[in-house]
C-alpha cells in the first residue's frame, strides 16, 4: 500500500522524485486521484503558503514544493479529465508589454497550477490584444498581469482597458503583482486585486473564482 | 586612491540619485544617443552637473553583457533579451567564453565604452563604469534559475540533476563576459565600476537554506564577484556593490564583509542606519530612497521625499559612517510621470 501520507510531506518538504514516486504507487493501486489532491495535496500546498507567510519558507522552498505538486499532478491531470472534472480556474497569466522579467511571473504560474488552476502563461513582454485573444479560446476568468518596472507599470491600465473595449471586462478578475506595483496604483488602473507575492496572488485569485461561482 | 573620492563625496553630504536615463530622456534623440558615446557620454557629464557629482555615473543597462555573450555565440539575434538556454550548453560554447572568443561589442555596448572614454579624456570628472554582476546574469540565461540554485542549496550537484548542471555553467559563461566587459571599461578610462547584482537575494537564495549552512550564496555569488573583483584590485580602480533585491541581515554581512566593496549600495526595503553595524566601517553605504515609488503621488508625496531624505541623512551622521544619499535603484524615465519624478529627485536633493 502506498504511504499517501509521504505525498503529503513530499510536496510539503519540495521534494519532487518521492511527490512522483507515491502518486505513482497509489494510482497503480487504483487511489482516488480527487482524494489524492484533496486531501494530501492541497492541504500540503496551504501548509507551505502558511509557512511562507510566517517567513518559515522563502520562494526557493515555495518554488520546489510547487515543482512537487505540479509532477504529481501531471500523472492525475489524464484521469481527471477523463471523470470531467473542473480545474479550480482558468487564468491567462502574462508580463505585460515592454517588461522582460519573468521570475516573479512564473512563480505565481506555478503556484496557480500547484492549485489546480489551468494555467495559460502568455510569457514577457506581452501585447494587450493577446491577453484579450487568450482570454476568449480559454475561456479565462482570472487574468494575471506582472510588471516589474515603474515605465512598464502603465501597460498594465492599457491591458484592463483591451479587456473592456473587447467586451470582456466583467466576466474576468484583473490580478496585477510585481516590485512597482501598490494598491493603490491596482485600484487607480480599475484592477480587481494586488498580489503582494505569490502566495497572497493564488489565494487571491482562488477567492475571486470563488466568488464570482456563488454570485 | 579611487576609493577616496567615494569617501570624500560621503563627507561633503553629497545627494546623488542615479538617475541618467532621466536627462537622457531630456535629449530629443535618446535611442540615437544610446549608441553615441560621446553623446551618451554628454549626458552623463549634465547628470553629475545637476547633482554636482564628482564622479559621473553611467546609465544602467543590465541587458549589455547578455546580448554580447550571445552574439558571440551566434545566438538569439533580436530575441536576445528574452532568450534563455534551455539545456546545458555543451562545454566547447563554455570554453569559448571563457578562452575569450574574439569579437567586436555590439554598438550600445561600444557607447556604454565610449561614453566612459569621453569621461576620461574630456572632463575632469571621476569615470565610474557598470556591468551586471555575474550571478544576475546567469539568473537571465535560464528561464528558472531559481530550482537550480535551491538544488544545490540541498546540497545537490550538477551530476544529480541537469538544471544544476545548465546554471552551474551559464555562471561560467557570465563570469567570462563580465570580465570581458569590465577590462573593456578599464581600458576606456573606468576608476571605479558598480557591479549590479539584484538577484542576489533572499528570493533567489533562500534565507532557510543559508541559516541551514548552504554554501550557495559563497558558491554562487561572492567567489565570482571576487574573482572579478581582482581586475578591478590590480587595475586600481574601486568596486561599486549595488544590490537593490530582498536580503536578509546575514547576506548583508557577508557581502559587506566578504566581498567588501568601497561602496555598497541597497534596496529601499533595507535600513541603511541597522545595516551601518552589519559592515565594515570604511565601507561607505550608498542609498535608498524608494525611488521605484516616485511616479505615484499618492503613494509616495513629495513632503514624504523630503522627509525620508531628511530622516536617512540625519540618522547616518549620528551613526557616523560614510553615507552618500542617493535612490534605490536606477531611476527609470516614465513618460506620463517623468515631471513628478523630478520634483521628488529635487526634493530629495534640498531635503
Amino acid at each position: 500500500m502506498a504511504d499517501l501520507q509521504k505525498l503529503y510531506e513530499a510536496v510539503l518538504n519540495g521534494d519532487n522524485k518521492t511527490a512522483v514516486a507515491v502518486t505513482r504507487e497509489a494510482l497503480a493501486e487504483n487511489a482516488d486521484p480527487i482524494e489524492l489532491i484533496q486531501k494530501y495535496m492541497i492541504p500540503a500546498m496551504a501548509e507551505v503558503g502558511k509557512r511562507f507567510e510566517c517567513e518559515e519558507y522563502f520562494v526557493p522552498e515555495l518554488l520546489l514544493s510547487a515543482r512537487a505538486m505540479k509532477g504529481a499532478l501531471e500523472l492525475l491531470r489524464p484521469l481527471l479529465a477523463e471523470r470531467g472534472a473542473e480545474p479550480t480556474g482558468r487564468v491567462v497569466i502574462g508580463t505585460v508589454k515592454g517588461d522582460l522579467h519573468d521570475i516573479g511571473k512564473n512563480l505565481v504560474a506555478s503556484l496557480l497550477e500547484g492549485g489546480g488552476f489551468e494555467v495559460t502563461d502568455l510569457g514577457a513582454d506581452v501585447p494587450p490584444e493577446k491577453f484579450v485573444d487568450a482570454v476568449q479560446a480559454r475561456n479565462a476568468n482570472v487574468v494575471c498581469l506582472s510588471a516589474l518596472l515603474t515605465v512598464t507599470m502603465p501597460a498594465m491600465r492599457t491591458t484592463i482597458e483591451a479587456l473592456k473595449n473587447a467586451g470582456l471586462r466583467d466576466r474576468v478578475k484583473v490580478l496585477v503583482g510585481g516590485a512597482p506595483v501598490t494598491p493603490q496604483f491596482a485600484k487607480e488602473i480599475g484592477a480587481d486585486g494586488y498580489g503582494e507575492n505569490a502566495s497572497v496572488a493564488v489565494n487571491l485569485a482562488r477567492d475571486m473564482v470563488k466568488a464570482s461561482s456563488h454570485a | 586612491m579611487p576609493d577616496s573620492v567615494f569617501r570624500r563625496m560621503a563627507a561633503e553630504g553629497a545627494r546623488i540619485p542615479l538617475a541618467v536615463d532621466l536627462v537622457l530622456h531630456e535629449q530629443p534623440d535618446p535611442e540615437a544617443i544610446l549608441t553615441d558615446g560621446e553623446r551618451l557620454g554628454r549626458v552623463l557629464e549634465a547628470h553629475a552637473f545637476r547633482y554636482g557629482s564628482p564622479a559621473a555615473f553611467p546609465r544602467m543597462d543590465l541587458r549589455l553583457e547578455k546580448r554580447d555573450l550571445l552574439q558571440r555565440l551566434g545566438l538569439a539575434g533580436d530575441e536576445a533579451d528574452t532568450y534563455h538556454f534551455l539545456a546545458p550548453p555543451p562545454e566547447e560554447a563554455v570554453a569559448r567564453v571563457r578562452d575569450g572568443a574574439p569579437g567586436a561589442f555590439l554598438p550600445a555596448h561600444q557607447a556604454h565604452f565610449d561614453s566612459i572614454r569621453y569621461i576620461a579624456e574630456a572632463t575632469s570628472l571621476f569615470p565610474v563604469g557598470m556591468t551586471i554582476g555575474p550571478f544576475s546574469l546567469a539568473t537571465k540565461l535560464v528561464a528558472d534559475p531559481i530550482t537550480p540554485v535551491a538544488l544545490a542549496g540541498r546540497g545537490l550537484a550538477a551530476d544529480d540533476d541537469e538544471s544544476i548542471l545548465l546554471f552551474e555553467r551559464c555562471l561560467e559563461m557570465a563570469e567570462a563576459t563580465v570580465a570581458r566587459s569590465i577590462r573593456a571599461q578599464l581600458d576606456a578610462g573606468a576608476r571605479a565600476v558598480i557591479f549590479c547584482e539584484p538577484s542576489a537575494n533572499a528570493v533567489y537564495l533562500s534565507p532557510r537554506q543559508l541559516t541551514a549552512g548552504s554554501d550557495i550564496l559563497n558558491r554562487y555569488v561572492v567567489q565570482p564577484n571576487l574573482r572579478l573583483r581582482s581586475l578591478l584590485d590590480k587595475a586600481g580602480a574601486a568596486w561599486f556593490l549595488h544590490d537593490c533585491g530582498e536580503l536578509t541581515d546575514s547576506m548583508v554581512k557577508i557581502l559587506g564583509e566578504t566581498l567588501h566593496p568601497a561602496v555598497l549600495s541597497l534596496g529601499a526595503s533595507r535600513c541603511l542606519w541597522q545595516d551601518a553595524a552589519l559592515v565594515p566601517e570604511d565601507v561607505v553605504l550608498y542609498g535608498n530612497l524608494p525611488t521605484k515609488t516616485f511616479y505615484s503621488d499618492a503613494a509616495m508625496p513629495v513632503e514624504r521625499v523630503a522627509e525620508l531624505a531628511g530622516q536617512l541623512a540625519e540618522k547616518m551622521k549620528a551613526r557616523g559612517r560614510p553615507f552618500i544619499l542617493g535612490s534605490e535603484c536606477d531611476v527609470l524615465y516614465v513618460p506620463e510621470a517623468a515631471a513628478a519624478i523630478r520634483r521628488k529627485l529635487e526634493a530629495m536633493v534640498a531635503a
